[in-house]
């Protein structure tokens, strides 16, 4: 009698398979997934015109910046003593979106949930480039930004060193360590991809890059063997590392004296909003991705419907922090905390306070309801009014604490200038340049997970009845079943 | 570096031939698939990996790093603040918290390329691109004279391709 291999569909998957419970019907083998997959790389008009697009949006952020060196800070709408807008609202908007990203390939991968395989490496790419273009915002938000490097400390011929009691200082930690293990865990990641890549590719040259890129990667049991122990431990450092990051970025709000801000509750609510607007924009990217390049049976109705559920969970916590901020306000007896909260919903800053409440905390109850989860027209109509409504979370956080302080003859307005909506739309064309441009050159999916999910051909099957000892002899085989 | 390379399509052939390998004793077995199988890490019976190891230096490293920066610049050039501590922990917590991350993770890719053996600047000997795609691949590196015992086990356990190669 044969030794025959356990089988996975009938054994039940091991516990260290991320992808357990996940089913994909309509993918038959291994080589369906590295075809579709690949075909998904052929450049086409439309990807063309998108980063054409993209750059366009880019130049227009970035002649925006050259006219705001030459003329100075000023133009960009900033008036005392509203000196933050739109760039740190955006920073902050771009470290959130970010969130979602580590949260799916990392926080998942160690959860088990298996409906992370299909998205997570969309999500991570995001992550990243998401995490570049925040970079941007504070050295935009410098009136001088070539001396940005001053945040770095190194031994210099001037002997000073940065202020590490500082949260800016914390930021640059964070930020720069965010998106050297958010790249690294992208690109180790890719590299059993771009193995196949390199192994499928004809034109010398792109081979070659391949090659190099892929670092020689043979698929071989001592390569997984530490692929598999590394991913792990860069899934447990990233874990840690996206909470203590987002509630880094809090610190630089919550160690203010100012009303709105200096409170505790603000590292878990930023952790909360940025995961809630980084699934928000997961679906704003995977929907068209998953239509477009023909992979709606990879990204299935039930991979949407696992991440709405997730979108509506941390819609509710982020529900949570806000009426807890207005309570806490209330029994503070704080009347400048008071007046700040009812100025917020009910004064100058009502408009934009509604349009976060409403995207974010009311829009979202829709995805209780199993049919508009499932509905994918829905769901990328309510991701967009999520990333309007997580912008407006930061601008509401942001703009009405620094206008309406203790003293009523500080209080004034604030009105952006076309220099900080220019550069808001260059950060969308940034960042949407940088993810045309990885999806035509890299896998979307990662073809070796999802291969982990799809069952292996199999030359004998062992029968679960057999096993449990009921009719069949134990042992016996019967054929395998065509894949 | 001479060997024997067996193509496989079926996962269970694969560890059957694994299997009849080891117990033969011969040569050195590597196996090659497109993804990770538990099916083939137990007949393998590889220890643990040990870049945890790496993990775990690089992490020390980095928070001992990450604190002693910031409580080194302080002794350096004081900011004497009454009742406040010239170097103080909270605070930098977040800077060794983050440096130990940092530190840590990179330590885990060189731990990652210096078990796996890469960057590897050839893999033509023992290797064929369908390993990457669809099939399994057993490459056994050994003698001359074992080699037909070889040959004749992956035949009989299901090769679809059995060659030499050198």
């Amino acid at each position: 009698m044969t030794a025959l291999a356990p089988d996975p569909v009938e054994e039940g998957r091991r516990p260290n398979i991320p992808s357990a419970d996940v089913q994909l019907p309509a993918v038959a083998n291994y080589t369906q997934v590295t075809d579709e997959i690949l075909n998904t790389l052929k450049l086409t008009k439309a990807w063309f015109a998108g980063l054409a697009f993209s750059v366009f949006c880019l130049a227009i952020g970035g002649t925006a910046w050259m006219y705001q060196i030459y003329m100075g800070l000023g133009v960009a709408g900033y008036h005392p003593p509203v000196m933050w807008g739109v760039y740190i609202i955006t920073f902050v908007f771009w470290v959130g979106i970010g969130h979602a990203g580590t949260l799916i390939s990392a926080i998942l991968y160690l959860f088990r949930a298996g409906f992370r395989t299909t998205i997570y490496r969309c999500a991570e790419a995001m992550t990243v480039f998401a995490v570049m273009t925040a970079g941007l915002f504070p050295i935009l938000h410098l009136g001088r930004p070539w001396k940005f490097f001053w945040l770095i400390p190194y031994p210099n011929w001037r002997l000073i060193w940065p202020q590490f009691k500082s949260p800016l200082v914390w930021d640059v930690f964070a930020i720069l360590t965010y998106l050297t293990v958010s790249a690294t865990f992208l690109f180790i990641g890719l590299i059993p991809d771009l193995a196949v890549l390199r192994d499928r590719e004809t034109n010398p040259v792109r081979k070659r890059i391949y090659g190099v890129l892929s670092f020689g990667w043979r698929n071989s049991d001592r390569e997984w063997r530490h692929f598999a122990r590394a991913y792990l431990f860069l899934a447990a450092f990233s874990t840690p590392l996206v909470l203590s990051v987002h509630s880094v970025v809090s610190f630089d709000f919550a160690m203010a004296d100012v009303p709105g801000w200096h409170t505790t509750i603000f590292p878990p609510y930023f952790v909360a909003g940025a995961i809630f607007s980084g699934i928000g924009m997961v679906f704003t990217i995977i929907i068209p991705i998953r239509r477009w390049f023909k992979l709606k049976h990879y990204v299935t109705l039930n991979h949407l419907d696992a991440a709405a559920k997730l979108c509506l969970f941390t819609s509710l916590v982020v529900g949570c922090a806000y009426l807890t901020e207005f309570f806490i306000a209330w029994y503070s007896g704080s009347e400048v905390e008071q007046s700040y909260f009812m100025n917020r919903v009910f004064g100058q800053w009502w408009w934009a306070a509604w349009i976060m409440l409403t995207c974010n905390m009311i829009l979202p109850m829709l995805l209780f309801s199993q049919k508009l989860r499932r509905n994918t027209t829905f769901l990328f109509t309510l991701s967009i009014f999520i990333n309007l409504g997580m912008w407006y979370e930061r601008f509401v956080i942001i703009v009405p604490s620094l206008s309406h302080e203790y003293e009523p003859w500080q209080w004034a307005p604030y009105a952006p200038s076309f220099v900080d909506w220019a550069i808001l739309v260059g950060s969308f064309g940034w960042f949407s340049m940088w993810f045309l441009l990885f999806v035509k050159q890299l896998p979307v999916l990662a073809i070796a997970e999802i291969k982990e999910i799809v069952p292996p051909k199999f030359a004998h099957r062992v029968s679960r009845r057999s096993l449990d000892g009921h009719g069949e002899t134990p042992g016996s085989v019967e054929p395998a079943e065509a894949h | 570096m001479r060997g024997i390379v067996g193509v496989f399509s079926e996962l269970d052939s694969t560890v059957d031939a694994i299997t009849e390998l080891k117990k033969l004793r011969v040569g050195d077995v590597t196996v090659y698939s497109p993804t990770p199988r538990h099916e083939l890490d137990d007949v393998l019976r590889h220890g643990p990996s040990v870049v945890r190891r790496f993990t775990l230096i690089g992490a020390l490293v980095g928070v001992t790093f990450g604190y002693w920066i910031p409580i080194w610049v302080s002794d350096y050039w004081p900011l004497v603040v009454g009742g406040k501590p010239i170097a103080s922990w909270v605070p930098y917590t977040i800077i060794g918290f983050e440096v130990m991350v940092l530190i840590g993770s990179l330590a885990t890719v060189a731990g990652l390329f210096i078990n796996a053996r890469i960057p590897r600047i050839t893999q033509t000997v023992g290797y064929d691109p369908r390993f990457s795609d669809g099939s399994f691949g057993i490459w056994v590196e050994c003698r001359p004279d074992e080699q037909e015992t070889v040959r004749r086990v992956l035949t009989e356990k299901g090769a679809e391709e059995v060659h030499g190669e050198r």
